[in-house]
């Protein structure tokens, strides 16, 4: 994947450039709003990572302004402003995720590879397959090998996100976010507990197991080759 | 006060303004008035003389009647002031009856001075001069007492208009002292408030005047603005105090780490033991900038509607198992259509708080309620255990940023739970209460109940 990242902290720049480097990505990595929005508008890229305070014109202009010229490439967000309203602003100026500093490499990573391969919106899928598991998102069934799972409202969700994200890894964080709305930590394991439950149901009667557990990362659903 | 401070007092000023306006108008009602009664007194006058004309018309009967001299006479001796003048002549010009010199007078109506007719005094005469049988009579009035009277009658509009005049300027001074002595106050307690001390306030009489409400206006603000800035230094100290630990436990991790390095010995665990360090340093710093932001009401132009109920449905929806892993019972009891005006995703983030405390400072066995309930005025929810609860002694210090019971000093956790409750409790204009619920604790919520008219559903 082609990915513009534009921060002007050299170390974290470096760092994250040389993290998706080793992850197969192209990066280009440039320091200034101004030169990003010109390269951003001119490039064609598959992700653009944008940090918020940027010299010479600033995050949350630059996505505007990209916006405003036709760019629908997904913009990812990075800050060190852990304000409470500035996801929403970051959303509202046209960015499609956000990520707050300090960060695990693994936690943008799986930010990135979301957003990269995000279907278009008409031709989101109703019917999710892996392997031998059957997400029916219409009529809210879920099967395995022709027998029926019974879900909980939850449950349905957080498998339909594993399920969209197929072979990709979901953090913990990403689930939280997209599964209960959680913007915050929560102090219990909140998501341990509701993975385990959905494993019990959807792999333990099962010879495979579909829903990996990535280590220092977060969960992983695909069938095993 | 000195008089030259008084007269730049505004209350002073409208009262003097008011008082010289109530003086050109008594001065002008009262020209109005005495012109009037001068013009009615003149009447009356010239009614009179007409009168006396006309009574002694009817003892003239020929040119030689004596009855007419007589009559004269008589009317002559009843005036010896002069205050009427009589002149009687016959034809010929010859003086039959006076009590004044035989003078020229025109006939018909006149106004004559008094020097023409040789009496000492300021006031002119009405006289009307007329012939009966072709006799000349000249008969006069005294304008002194119409005068006098029309004196008296300005006299009074001139006491009235001093006495109006001194009692305005007198309740001025007295409003004026008043207004300037409560005025001084607040000018004192703005000037300290300058100087720093956030913690004045304005004298409030509670008599609801005026400057009462703009004095509980201007103490609100002083209120909000002392609530920021106490935030702000206690986020300061907070993170001076609280940051400081882990730092100093990151160092050594990395220090051990650098050490180990050096001797050839695996760095792997003292290096994710400091990335833990540090992840937990950048929780507490997001905690204490979340708490300091929502104290500062930021939030507050994106309230919606948000349903209670909807909320803590959800939340037992997630915690319902966390808390049966932890050995727990969880259950919420919700009344429907418990709408407020608020942030859902921090009143979701306030419940869970609650709900994970209970979780994470109870023993096993531990039965935790949830509950949302609607009043007349008001959204009552709570989160109850049946845990150790905490001791009345430090109820009010667990909403403390940063404090932490003794016993949970072993738990994981940043002692910003409750005070982050508390922050988004204030935030929505709720009461929050920590009670007893023998055992255990009970937090209680109360929300002002969303505002029927202007919907803010987006």
């Amino acid at each position: 994947m082609r990915i513009l990242l534009v921060e002007d902290d050299l170390s974290v720049s470096d760092y994250v450039a040389r993290g998706l480097s080793e992850n197969g990505h192209v990066c280009d990595v440039l320091a200034d709003g101004t030169d990003g929005l010109f390269q951003g508008t001119r490039e064609s890229y598959d992700v653009i990572v944008v940090d918020r305070m940027l010299p010479g014109l600033d995050g949350l202009s630059l996505v505007r302004a990209m916006r405003a010229a036709g760019v629908k490439t997904p913009v990812l967000f990075l800050t060190a402003l852990g304000g409470i309203d500035d996801r929403v602003e970051g959303l509202e100026a046209g960015g499609d995720d956000y990520l707050t500093k300090p960060f695990a490499f693994a936690e943008l990573l799986a930010r990135v590879n979301a957003l990269a391969r995000r279907p278009p919106v008409q031709d989101v899928k109703t019917v999710l397959r892996v392997a031998d598991l059957e997400l029916d998102t219409l009529r809210r069934q879920a099967r395995r090998g022709g027998v029926s799972i019974d879900l909980l409202p939850k449950e349905f969700t957080l498998l339909d996100v594993l399920m969209r994200n197929e072979g990709r890894v979901v953090t913990r964080t990403m689930l939280l976010e997209r599964v209960w709305d959680f913007h915050f930590d929560p102090k219990t394991s909140v998501v341990e507990t509701h993975i385990s439950r959905l494993r019990a149901k959807i792999d333990k009667p099962f010879d495979v197991p579909l829903l990996h557990t990535i280590k220092n990362a977060g969960y992983s659903l695909y069938a095993p080759r | 006060m000195r008089p030259a401070d008084l007269l730049r007092r505004t209350s002073f000023r409208l009262a003097l303004g008011g008082a010289l306006f109530i003086l050109v108008t008594l001065v002008l009602a009262s020209s109005i008035g005495y012109v009037e009664m001068r013009q009615h007194l003149l009447d009356r006058q010239d009614d009179r003389v007409t009168e006396i004309f006309a009574a002694l018309e009817q003892t003239s009967r020929d040119a030689d009647s004596q009855d007419l001299v007589e009559a004269v006479e008589t009317r002559i001796a009843a005036s010896p002031d002069h205050a009427s003048i009589y002149l009687l002549k016959d034809a010929s010009g010859a003086v039959l009856a006076a009590n004044i010199p035989d003078v020229w007078i025109r006939p018909g109506w006149s106004t004559v001075d008094a020097a023409t007719f040789g009496v000492a005094t300021d006031y002119p005469y009405r006289v009307f001069a007329g012939t009966m049988a072709g006799r000349t009579v000249v008969v006069g009035l005294t304008n002194a007492d119409l005068d006098d009277l029309a004196e008296i009658v300005l006299g009074g509009f001139g006491w009235t208009a001093l006495f109006a005049l001194v009692a305005s300027l007198g309740a001025g001074a007295v409003i004026a002292t008043r207004v300037q002595t409560r005025l001084a106050a607040a000018e004192a307690t703005l000037h300290s408030v300058a100087k720093g001390d956030l913690a004045a306030r304005l004298p409030v009489t509670g008599r609801g005047d005026d400057l009462d409400q703009i004095s509980t206006a201007i103490n609100a603000a002083l209120a909000r603005l002392g609530g920021l800035v106490e935030a702000m230094r206690q986020v300061s100290t907070d993170i001076a105090h609280d940051l400081r630990t882990p730092l100093n436990r990151l160092r050594i991790h990395i220090e051990t780490a650098a050490g180990n390095a050096a001797m050839g010995q695996p760095v792997a665990d003292d290096l994710a033991a400091a990335i833990a360090e540090s992840d937990t340093i950048g929780e507490t710093f997001a905690a204490l900038l979340r708490i300091a932001q929502i104290e500062a009401g930021a939030r507050r132009e994106r309230f919606t509607r948000v349903d209670l109920a909807d909320t803590v449905e959800s939340l037992a929806e997630i915690y319902a198992e966390v808390a049966e892993d932890a050995g727990m019972a969880f259950s919420a009891r919700t009344q429907s259509s418990a709408v407020i005006d608020g942030d859902k995703e921090l009143l979701t983030q306030m419940f869970a708080n609650l709900i994970e405390n209970a979780i994470r400072h109870c023993p096993a066995g531990t039965v935790i309620v949830c509950s949302v309930a609607v009043t007349a005025a008001s959204v009552v929810a709570s989160v109850t255990d049946s845990g150790p609860g905490i001791p009345t002694a430090e109820r009010e210090l667990v909403l403390r940023r940063l404090y932490r019971l003794e016993k949970s000093r072993t738990t994981p956790g940043s002692g910003l739970g409750l005070s982050l409750v508390k922050a988004v409790a204030d935030l929505h204009e709720a009461t929050m209460t920590l009670t007893d619920a023998q055992p255990g604790l009970r937090v209680c919520l109360t929300f002002p109940k969303a505002s029927a008219d202007a919907p803010k559903d987006r």
